[in-house]
């Protein structure tokens, strides 16, 4: 227990250290697209034109109606984009701080809380998408919406407590974040994103298993009019629940030998 | 606030150096079950004890100088005083704000204006905003590096950096001061300025802990010194005492070669 009180403090402290790790945010983003004018809005550019063309094929594909699956295909992809990064960014987020861990004594998940901060303003960028293809086919209930906000809020805690999970033992075995990248790549097609969850009538426990499709469902289901059954809401929460008890335990745990990984 | 005051007891720190195989969790994976283990039995991890049995104290008012050879532990002393590495035996008891200083060029982000990493390194060091306000100023002026202050690090000069690291740097308010030789900087001018900075920082600080290769420097600053060698205490006392042995111990160890 007492490593879940380490845990718990500096999940503390690092929360109260924002404007850190909100800049240390911004200023890698500013790196990563430095004199560009589009920024960030290259990203949009490149999703925006991936979905169009997932879209044109696989809707043609699959024999869909492009005016129900254009915005499924579009929420999912935009979900699944802040998912997978944070938690493949989350692997290197303890090593590439190595010069600040190694200099100065701050909280240890501020670079997670960082990882979250810079994903979270990419996928701002990113919305615009869904804001223009939901603007073109419309919304199909209103009423609905908001509860997008609830389920994007799990989805941001579910991301976070694998990325503390994935980065802790990166720290200490280095290839891991490779397997986490080709593991990740595995679960986009695994996922229902490109297809409805439904379709997969032949094998339904891959979506049933499936810890990614229940997230990616309580993001785009409401954006898309359809109920999130109680079921999914229960099995998210329950994983919220259990995945921060598992990483908040591990963190404490390997506290004290961070730095000495790096 | 409270009396700054800092206590090592029995401090002792095992360094993990981690090689290829050690950083390699398929290679972990594979070592299970393999019964022939003697013949490939590395598993890539090598334990260097880097500090053995360092116990003492030091309280508000106490300037420590560390003296040693390259290797001897000087560093990842001041890093266990700072908090950085947990001590992996002994423990280790410290009140008051300590702040480490033992890079110079710690955090500076190149697409950053000047202004704009004195923001991030002052953040980095533990300031408050109310902190960072009142000495933005002070430090802009001290650098002397005007409108450059508002371009992008990466047209700086290498002195010009050196000089932004070492403004802001030697802007904190600590009770404990943990510094590792950042004293040589910029051209002969910049020097003096630094010179009287740094003695300026020690003069309010309660505790100051200095690693340096100058005996004079510390004969002159410090009230105690600590010698280390190879990782543990060869002697700690009054600072001239300790100096004046260690220099011995240079000359006979030259004599013998």
């Amino acid at each position: 227990m007492s490593a879940l009180r380490v845990a718990v403090s500096d999940l503390n402290a690092s929360i109260r250290s924002w404007r850190l790790w909100s800049l240390l945010g911004w200023i890698e983003i500013r790196q990563r697209y430095a004199r560009s004018k589009l920024g960030p809005f290259w990203l949009t550019i490149s999703m925006g034109t991936l979905i169009a063309a997932i879209g044109l094929v696989f809707g043609a594909l699959l024999g869909q109606d492009m005016s129900t699956y254009l915005p499924m295909l579009a929420t999912g992809m935009v979900a699944w984009a802040l998912l997978s990064t944070i938690i493949i960014e989350g692997c290197n987020a303890y090593i590439l701080s190595v010069q600040y861990i190694r200099q100065v004594n701050t909280p240890r998940l501020i670079y997670m809380l960082q990882t979250l901060w810079r994903n979270t303003i990419i996928f701002l960028h990113n919305f615009i998408i869904v804001i223009v293809v939901l603007g073109i086919y419309g919304v199909k209930n209103w009423a609905m919406a908001p509860l997008f906000l609830v389920g994007l809020v799990l989805l941001m805690l579910n991301a976070l407590w694998m990325a503390m999970i994935a980065g802790l033992v990166s720290a200490r075995y280095r290839d891991l974040p490779q397997i986490v990248m080709s593991f990740m790549t595995m679960m986009f097609y695994v996922t229902p994103i490109m297809y409805a969850s439904n379709a997969l009538t032949k094998h339904p426990w891959v979506v049933e298993f499936n810890p990614f499709a229940y997230l990616i469902e309580v993001v785009r289901a409401p954006l898309i009019g359809n109920q999130v059954p109680a079921r999914v809401w229960i099995v998210t929460l329950v994983m919220t629940v259990a995945g921060w008890f598992a990483a908040l335990l591990l963190t404490g745990r390997y506290h004290k030998r961070i730095p000495y990984w790096l | 606030m409270t009396q700054a005051f800092i206590k090592l007891e029995g401090v002792g720190l095992d360094m993990p150096i981690f090689g290829v195989s050690g950083q390699s969790l398929k290679k972990q994976v594979m070592r299970m079950g393999r019964r022939n283990r003697i013949a490939e039995d590395s598993d890539g991890i090598v334990i260097v004890r880097a500090l053995d049995n360092v116990s003492f104290e030091l309280k508000a008012g106490d300037r420590l100088g560390l003296i040693g050879a390259n290797g001897a532990g000087k560093s990842t002393l001041l890093r266990v005083m700072a908090g950085i590495y947990p001590p992996t035996q002994g423990c280790i008891e410290c009140a008051g704000k300590a702040v480490p200083l033992l890079d110079i060029s710690l955090g500076m982000d190149d697409m950053s204006t000047g202004r704009q990493n004195i923001r991030l390194r002052g953040l980095l060091l533990g300031m408050n905003e109310n902190e960072l306000r009142d000495k933005t100023d002070e430090i802009a002026n001290f650098t002397e590096l005007g409108d450059y202050l508002d371009l992008p690090l990466r047209t700086y000069s290498s002195g010009m950096r050196v000089r932004l690291g070492f403004a802001i740097s030697t802007a904190v308010d600590a009770q404990i001061l943990l510094l590792d030789e950042v004293l040589s900087v910029g051209d002969s001018r910049f020097q003096e300025k630094a010179k009287t900075r740094i003695r300026e920082l020690r003069d309010r600080t309660e505790i100051v802990v200095l690693a340096l290769h100058s005996n004079d420097t510390i004969e002159e600053t410090c009230n105690k010194a600590l010698w280390l060698k190879n990782g543990s205490v060869a002697a700690f006392g009054p600072a001239s005492d300790v100096v004046r042995a260690y220099a011995e111990d240079m000359k006979t160890v030259s004599y013998s070669m």
